[in-house]
């Protein structure tokens, strides 16, 4: 392996972001960057958003896509230091986010379908927009084709057996533990 | 001026009243005409004509104010969303070692596989062994470190590491285990793989950043078998051994960059006396292999161990209390988890076991091993040894009567040797009934191309076998071996097929060493502690047997041995009642001195009588 080739390997830099609902339809996102072979690099995890009566009725459907795109997910990429070079989420309502930001975002379909049900906003898709990463496969923005071949090339870099999923349930216990150690600690009068 | 009625039904017109209407509306409909003439009775008052006078009206045109009433106004605003951030630490590369061509014999497997499709319906493999919060990991930061690590088997074939084999469940728990554990103690059964498991967790510590000097400590002879398993398990990782005259051995503890040091405890023990105290080297990790060398709390080494300095402590031990639970105290003490001269009851240290130690034994974790069949040999002595026997003892027991109240535990302890000895051969005539049936194992042994170890207790007993088994080409591990010569020895037994018995001392070969080539075990004289003669066992029972390992205990009757083997299973029991039978093999049933005693009917004059002699029970601090 030539130094050059080393040096490209070292700088890839994988994003793995999800949010989850705890009680009372609050929402918490989290974003983990590692290495390519998974190590954790930095973590971000954002505080509870909880919509008000008035903007639940006023967003409608759009509510979800808003607080986990535009709310969690685009404050989770502005505030970590190390940036990712691909993101991948078990959200497809972050997945929204793409055209506001300037990192492919891949959707885990498969990760979904087992964590959660299809979301009425998640929009019929192309065999364009499907690329395998290690031993999983994603989804492009609709509208961000071209994320493909960014993304077939750092899919080279990565060995054929790693596993997408597990770094995507990693944040997600990593967020139920945040949350948890946070509504089990007193509050100060 | 009276206004003309009839114009007032214009539709474009707006009307103005001076009062009481304030605004100028413009009314887009036709406008009925307005009869102002009321009729109204009031009384005369003077004013009334002004009543029945016209209003002054004045139509003029003017632009129309379209003002649409509010409601509260709302605007799409949001909380600003916080975030709280963690940073891990750098990794460290090493650079993969050069192989060695002798190194040959290990089979080197990148651990890669092929990849296999997704199909959603992934195969129910194993379950990941994920890394879990340590129980005294309170902050969240400490927490969520450890919960956003990747499972160890995605770190140890993510980093492309290189392993001899693919680890056993029960030692991917245990590398888990120790990687999360600041304070840990380790104390698998003998031959379930603690060396490599210590390796790997401080291999993947290192590569990840989180420990950049480690000390290992461990006793002398077991640095070579170290050495190799370092070679074999993390073959990147640079080592060095603090060894040599003072002045070498100075600079290797000050050299800075080397990731771990290795060393001896009498080495470490007068080298870190000798320092200065604020130019002792400092440690992210000390492991002390064989811990149960640091039981007694106020020895040297132990007050030494206690003082390096460090920000971890693990401990290795297969044995982890030999001869009572206090013993765990100072182990506890050296890793920081019970204060300075604490003395736990029995309940904490059941819960401090609980969170610091981890213990797995053969029965649970590995229920593929071939078994070992354990095998008492009762022996009747020779005539000659017989009569040696009985005159020993007779004679011994008649001087430790005459001595009365003087006679000490040594003075018993050394007529149990004495008879033992007995038992092993008779000195005047060399007749053995444990050699003639060591002798009739051996053949049947060699004959299927098998080997055997054997323990003793004494070098001289392994000496006088060794020139009585040539015909087996035994080989002699001891003491009195030079430390550059055993390794050989090792090497010699395993790869020449005409070496079919290694003779080896408790003391020396019970420890560390990795001889699962061998099928057989013999136990020549009995330890006085089960719990050595297990780890001796265990030698070869242990990782990578294949077959059934035989173990025979030579166990003359009418003798001492018989005696000493009643009261240790005796005590076998009652601590498998206390602790638990799962778990009994880690506790030592040594013979206290109240023990040797008892195995003689000693008795002292008193008066017109005799009264019993036992030792006197300590006083009370």
């Amino acid at each position: 392996m030539s130094s050059g080739s080393k040096e490209r390997k070292d700088q890839i830099r994988l994003g793995f972001m999800t949010a989850v609902e705890i009680g009372d339809r609050s929402f918490v996102g989290g974003l983990l960057v590692t290495d390519r072979f998974g190590r954790p690099l930095e973590f971000q995890c954002t505080t509870p958003v909880k919509p008000n009566r008035t903007q639940e009725l006023l967003y409608g459907p759009t509510l979800v896509p808003f607080i986990l795109g535009d709310l969690l997910g685009k404050t989770l990429l502005a505030r970590i230091s190390i940036k990712p070079s691909v993101v991948m989420t078990s959200r497809v309502e972050m997945l929204q986010l793409r055209p506001k930001v300037d990192v492919p975002i891949l959707y885990d379909e498969a990760f979904s379908q087992t964590e959660q049900k299809a979301s009425a906003v998640e929009a019929a898709h192309s065999a364009d927009q499907q690329i395998r990463i290690g031993r999983q496969t994603f989804r492009t923005h609709e509208e961000f084709i071209t994320d493909r071949s960014t993304v077939e090339r750092i899919s080279l870099q990565l060995s054929d057996d790693a596993n997408m999923h597990e770094p995507l349930e990693r944040v997600g216990e990593a967020l139920r533990e945040t949350m948890s150690t946070v509504t089990a600690r007193p509050r100060v009068a | 001026m009276q206004p003309d009625q009839n114009n007032l039904t214009s539709s474009n017109v707006a009307v103005s009243y001076d009062v009481p209407c304030p605004r100028v509306v413009e009314f887009p409909f036709e406008i009925s005409p307005i009869d102002l003439s009321p009729v109204i009775d009031i009384y005369s008052s003077g004013a009334n004509v002004a009543l029945n006078r016209w209003p002054n009206i004045e139509c003029r045109k003017v632009e129309a104010e379209l003002i649409v009433g509010t409601v509260p106004s709302w605007k799409p605003g949001w909380p600003k969303v916080h975030t709280v951030g963690l940073a891990f630490p750098e990794a460290i590369e090493f650079l993969p070692r050069e192989k060695e061509s002798d190194d040959s014999q290990l089979e080197i497997v990148r651990r890669k596989k092929k990849p296999e499709p997704d199909s959603g319906e992934e195969k129910a493999v194993r379950k990941p062994t994920r890394l879990k919060p340590p129980s005294d990991a309170l902050s969240l930061e400490d927490r969520l470190f450890y919960i956003l690590q990747p499972p160890l088997e995605t770190m140890l074939a993510g980093q492309e590491l290189i392993m001899p084999f693919e680890p056993f469940p029960h030692q991917y728990e245990g590398i888990g285990w120790l990687f999360s554990q600041e304070a840990a103690l380790l104390a698998d059964e003998m031959g379930l793989g603690k060396t490599m498991q210590m390796i790997t967790a401080v291999r993947l510590l290192l590569r990840g950043g989180q420990v950049r000097r480690v000390l290992l400590v461990c006793p002398k002879p077991l640095i070579p078998n170290w050495q190799r398993e370092f070679r074999a398990w993390a073959e990147e990782l640079p080592i060095v051994t603090v060894e040599g005259d003072t002045a070498r051995r100075n600079l290797i503890w000050r050299m800075p960059g080397v990731p771990i040091l290795m060393t001896n405890y009498e080495v470490m023990v007068r080298d870190m006396e000798a320092m200065p105290e604020d130019e002792r080297p400092k440690f992210d990790l000390v492991v002390l292999d064989e811990a149960q060398r640091i039981k007694n709390r106020d020895s040297k080494t132990a007050e030494v161990t206690r003082d390096l300095k460090r920000k971890r402590s693990w401990c290795l031990t297969g044995t982890p209390i030999e001869n009572r639970p206090e013993e765990l105290v100072s182990l506890f003490e050296f890793m920081e988890v019970v204060p300075a001269r604490a003395t736990p009851d029995l309940r904490q240290l059941s819960k401090l076991a609980g969170d610091y130690i981890l213990r797995r034994t053969k029965d649970v974790a590995m229920k593929d091993m071939p078994p070992r069949l354990d095998r008492d040999a009762y022996l009747e002595l020779s005539p000659a040894q017989k009569y040696a026997y009985t005159v020993a003892e007779k004679e011994g027991v008649v001087q430790l009567n005459e001595m009365g109240d003087q006679v000490t535990v040594q003075h018993v302890f050394e007529l149990v040797l004495r008879l033992k000895q007995i038992t092993n051969f008779d000195p005047l005539t060399n007749e053995s009934s444990k050699l003639d049936r060591l002798i009739a194992d051996m053949e049947e042994i060699a004959l299927s191309g098998g080997k055997a170890i054997l323990f003793s207790q004494w070098t001289k007993v392994l000496d006088w076998l060794g020139e009585r088994l040539q015909q087996f080409n035994p080989l002699i591990y001891h003491g009195g071996v030079p430390t550059k010569k055993r390794e050989p020895i090792l090497a010699e037994f395993k790869n020449d097929p005409s070496k079919h018995i290694l003779l080896m001392s408790y003391g020396t070969g019970a420890v560390g060493l990795n001889l699962q080539f061998a099928g057989y075990v013999f136990l020549f004289d009995r330890w006085w502690n089960p719990a050595v003669e297990d780890q001796a066992i265990n030698r070869a029972h242990r990782i990578g047997q294949t077959s059934t390992v035989i173990v025979t205990r030579f166990i003359c009757n009418d003798t001492i041995e018989e005696r000493i083997d009643a009261v240790l299973r005796h005590k076998r029991e009652i601590f498998e009642s206390v602790l638990g039978a799962g778990d009994g093999e880690d506790v030592s049933r040594s013979l206290n001195a109240a023990e040797i005693f008892g195995l003689f009917d000693l008795k002292a004059k008193h008066g017109k009588g005799t009264r019993k002699i036992a030792p006197k029970k300590p006083e009370a601090a």
